[in-house]
């Protein structure tokens, strides 16, 4: 029996030697190497495929222009891969200057053709991302297959171009920074068969290239020596698909991690843990854009404008930043997000008042817990979200609107709410590109945008104007009118209920010395923004 | 026996063809639209719509179960909606990492169970008999995330003895996995294994082995466990598929990725073909287990060959 336990013993201290991890503050890690994780892996790497798996191509691509983030947390758009543009007086034409000496990582030069082929690419090659390139005249002649060229599209010569919109579009710049608009090489797209699934196959100019996908499992980024900028802290990338948040989290406390996505963190841990023991460790970006809830007008009792009003005034948002985000949000007041161009800073939030609403069915002729409709939940959210669900639910419930709580999974949640028939939610929408229009013309753009969010808003002359609303040329105008639309749909007509925006936090790891999240709070961040000690 | 394994086999393919008309039935009777699951929510309704009719989601129910089966007996099981890659080869990449965990896992349930059963049994009513009938009780009436959560907690996160994720750890990310999906196994095969021990020791020509002078140890392992072992064996085959099909939470939870992970990820991102293809290939597995287990019995015990 001795024997046996001494050999039992023997046998675990052996294991135990050999299996020994690194060390915590990670000083037997390669140089150069971030390690990160993802709760998912990516189906694809090619952006005419994808609206959120934009990781990969963030980093081994490059767009015409990037917002980049001041020191003051404000945000510019500069250029990347164009150096400089010029609009026309009628705010139709762009004409654009390359910058010169690009090469992808392959060694094949950037010409305005790749420009113009992305572009013809997005509309012809998965419709997934074809919202920005379908402003260019003749898009929708050659996404019908009635053309076989982007006919507002103008190579000058190799590194001069021009695009002519079908509509002025004062937030054509802005639309151009986002992840979807990368651009790719004309001449190795017509040699590989794989693009977006095969590493070798996804060539881009960007500062890194990826060289492993082993699906499920992790991804590998590395650096690109052809990049044409400066060269990066970070060499190597690790992306780890970890699907379980609390594995994920003593992996960062272990020093298996250098970054840590807090979004997936249970809430209880980021305060009692993150916030405490890791305080110095924090780094914030604002996600912006906002959690707002729908109301369906169709509904029975919410086409009435008064219930809508009513609802305003029963949720309490400070209640649920505090005891949902433990302050880590910032209440939302309008349409347009906080840190977005054209944020009214003066439009007043909707005043908490439960007795107030309550007053107000009973003048609208409403009998006590008679307006009651179903507030649908996506399964799939995280347990925050669920959370602030079953507080909106009791928010309502003591302001006399009784709402039943109905749990969809993802896909049938998205299928109820595209059919516009779901009577109200609470949703997430983060910024693609910094311009109203991305949140304004998105839900409020016309009768099918405002259907397929289940908003069914019926106001056709705001919608009119919305949609109008991007052709304005002059900023100050455009500014005025976003913040005149934004007001009598938010106030006035009461059909949007602005809730909060979040504060995206990180948790760098001992090897990392700075880190600058994506502008737009998105999980997904540029690897050379990150600096290793 | 050879009949008998025939007609096994010709059962399993009715079996099949039923499985994966059940869950071609069940993943297109439940509400919600894979297509607008997969391609996110800021997709135009024209990209959905076309997505639809290129995966042949608009055909009737019935062309796209024939089409559906005509690919599985060529070994074509579609592909991921998700992660955009044939299923065929998603199994095939993930199955071996399964394979390694279930194989890792039976070995601890099978040495560990069958050490502590006949040790329980030789010592029975004593100290060591309740200490090892309590901890296998535990391992059998512990669910497996607690297992694996309290060892990555306290082995990994605590002493620093494995790697918290097995992902890219080696044999050595395998330890912990193998302990958590092993233990309620081992369990299982410690009580089994005692219980049936007792029962043969019982039997005459046990005292008659002792008789003729033979130590102990002799005994057990060349008498008593030769014939307690046959129901044994039967659990172990058992097991070994129920641990290759049911390796989910601990892939999940260590990061291995495996079937079950595959099949999670499925779930989630309702990827149907990845998901009929990983429940029917679990399916084919616990068949195959049960098939083996059978001939195994078969091999052993000359009284079944006969009767077959």
């Amino acid at each position: 029996m001795k024997k046996i336990i001494a050999l039992i013993l023997a046998v675990v201290m052996v294991l135990g030697l050999a299996a020994c991890g690194g060390k915590k503050d990670g000083s037997d890690v390669e140089a150069g190497l971030l390690r990160v994780a993802a709760s998912y892996d990516i189906s694809t790497m090619d952006v005419a495929q994808t609206t959120d798996n934009y990781m990969i191509p963030m980093n081994i691509f490059d767009r015409l222009f990037e917002v980049e983030v001041q020191a003051d947390g404000s945000t510019e758009i500069v250029g990347s891969l164009a150096l400089d543009y010029d609009t026309s007086s009628d705010g139709l034409t762009y004409t654009f200057v390359l910058r010169e000496g690009v090469v992808f990582s392959n060694g094949s030069a950037l010409t305005a053709s790749d420009v113009q082929y992305t572009f013809e690419r997005l509309l012809t090659a998965g419709g997934v991302n074809d919202d920005v390139p379908l402003e260019v005249a003749g898009a929708e002649a050659l996404k019908n297959g009635e053309a076989d060229t982007l006919a507002g599209f103008t190579v000058i010569d190799d590194h001069n171009f021009s695009i002519t919109l079908a509509a002025p579009n004062a937030g054509f710049i802005a639309e151009l920074t986002g992840p979807a608009m990368s651009i790719v090489d004309k001449e190795t797209m017509a040699e590989v068969d794989n693009f977006g699934l095969e590493c070798e196959d996804t060539i881009g100019t960007g500062p890194y290239v990826v060289t492993e996908w082993v699906v499920n499992d992790h991804y590998t980024l590395e650096y690109n020596t052809k990049y044409w900028g400066e060269e990066p802290s970070v060499k190597k990338v690790i992306v780890s698909i970890i699907p379980d948040p609390s594995t994920q989290n003593l992996m960062y406390q272990n020093g298996e991690l250098d970054i840590l996505d807090l979004e997936s963190i249970d809430s209880a841990i980021v305060a009692n843990t993150y916030k405490t023991k890791y305080a110095d460790k924090l780094v914030s970006g604002s996600r912006v854009g906002m959690t707002y809830f729908a109301l369906n007008a169709n509904n029975e009792y919410l086409s009435d404008v008064n219930v809508r009003k009513a609802v305003q005034m029963a949720i309490d948002v400070d209640y649920i930043i505090t005891s949902v985000y433990a302050g880590d949000a910032v209440a939302q007041a309008g349409i347009i997000p906080d840190g977005v161009w054209g944020d009214n800073a003066d439009l007043a939030r909707p005043t908490y008042d439960p007795e107030g609403a309550k007053a107000l069915l009973t003048e609208a002729g409403y009998a006590e817990g008679e307006v009651q409709f179903e507030l649908v939940l996506d399964t799939s959210s995280s347990s925050n979200t669920q959370l602030v669900y079953q507080i909106v639910e009791q928010q309502l419930k003591a302001a006399g609107i009784n709402v039943t709580i109905r749990s969809l999974d993802e896909s049938s949640w998205l299928d109820l709410r595209k059919s516009g028939e779901m009577d109200s939610f609470i949703a997430n929408w983060t910024m693609d590109y910094n311009d109203p229009a991305n949140i304004m013309f998105t839900f409020f753009g016309n009768a099918e945008k405002t259907g397929i969010r289940s908003l069914n808003y019926a106001n056709e002359e705001v919608m009119a104007r919305v949609a109008a609303a991007s052709g304005i040329t002059d900023d100050a105008e455009r500014m005025a009118e976003y913040q005149e639309l934004e007001k009598i749909i938010v106030v006035d007509d009461a059909a949007w209920v602005p809730l909060f925006g979040n504060v995206h936090l990180f948790a760098l790891g001992e090897r990392v010395a700075s880190f600058v999240p994506y502008w737009a709070g998105y999980s997904n961040f540029y690897a050379k923004d990150v600096t290793l000690k | 026996m050879v009949t008998n394994i025939v007609k096994r086999i010709l059962q399993t393919v009715l079996i099949l063809i039923g499985v994966a008309l059940l869950i071609f039935l069940m993943l297109r009777i439940i509400p919600g639209n894979a297509i607008l699951t997969m391609m996110g929510d800021k997709t135009n309704p024209e990209a959905v719509e076309r997505m639809t009719a290129e995966l042949g989601l608009d055909k009737p129910f019935y062309v796209q179960f024939w089409m559906y089966i005509k690919g599985v007996f060529t070994g074509d099981l579609g592909t991921s909606y998700s992660l955009n890659r044939s299923v065929s080869e998603l199994i095939s990449t993930s199955f071996p990492n399964t394979v390694k965990l279930a194989i890792a896992a039976a070995l601890v349930a099978w040495i560990v169970g069958i050490i502590c059963g006949i040790i329980a049994a030789v010592k029975k009513n004593g100290i060591i008999d309740h200490l090892f009938m309590g901890v296998s009780l535990l391992g059998v009436s512990v669910p497996v995330f607690m297992v694996a959560m309290v060892l990555q907690y306290l082995l990994a996160y605590k002493l620093q003895w494995f790697p918290i994720s097995s992902g890219n750890a080696g044999w050595v990310g395998y330890i912990l996995p193998a302990i958590a999906l092993g233990w309620n196994s081992a369990g299982s095969i410690a009580r089994l294994t005692r219980s049936t021990l007792l029962e043969v020791l019982q039997e005459d020509y046990i005292d008659t082995a002792r008789a003729k002078g033979y130590r102990q140890l002799y005994v057990i392992i060349r008498h008593a466990l030769r014939n307690a072992v046959l129901p044994v064996i039967t659990m172990m085959a058992v097991q070994l598929s129920s641990l290759l099909s049911g390796a989910v939470i601990c892939e999940t939870v260590f990061s291995i990725n495996g079937i079950g992970r595959l099949a999670v990820a499925a779930i989630e991102a309702r990827d149907i073909p990845l998901l009929q293809g990983t429940v029917l290939f679990s399916t084919v597995i616990v068949i195959l287990g049960n098939l083996l287990a059978d001939c195994l019995y078969s091999v052993l015990d000359p009284r079944i060959r006969k009767e077959v």
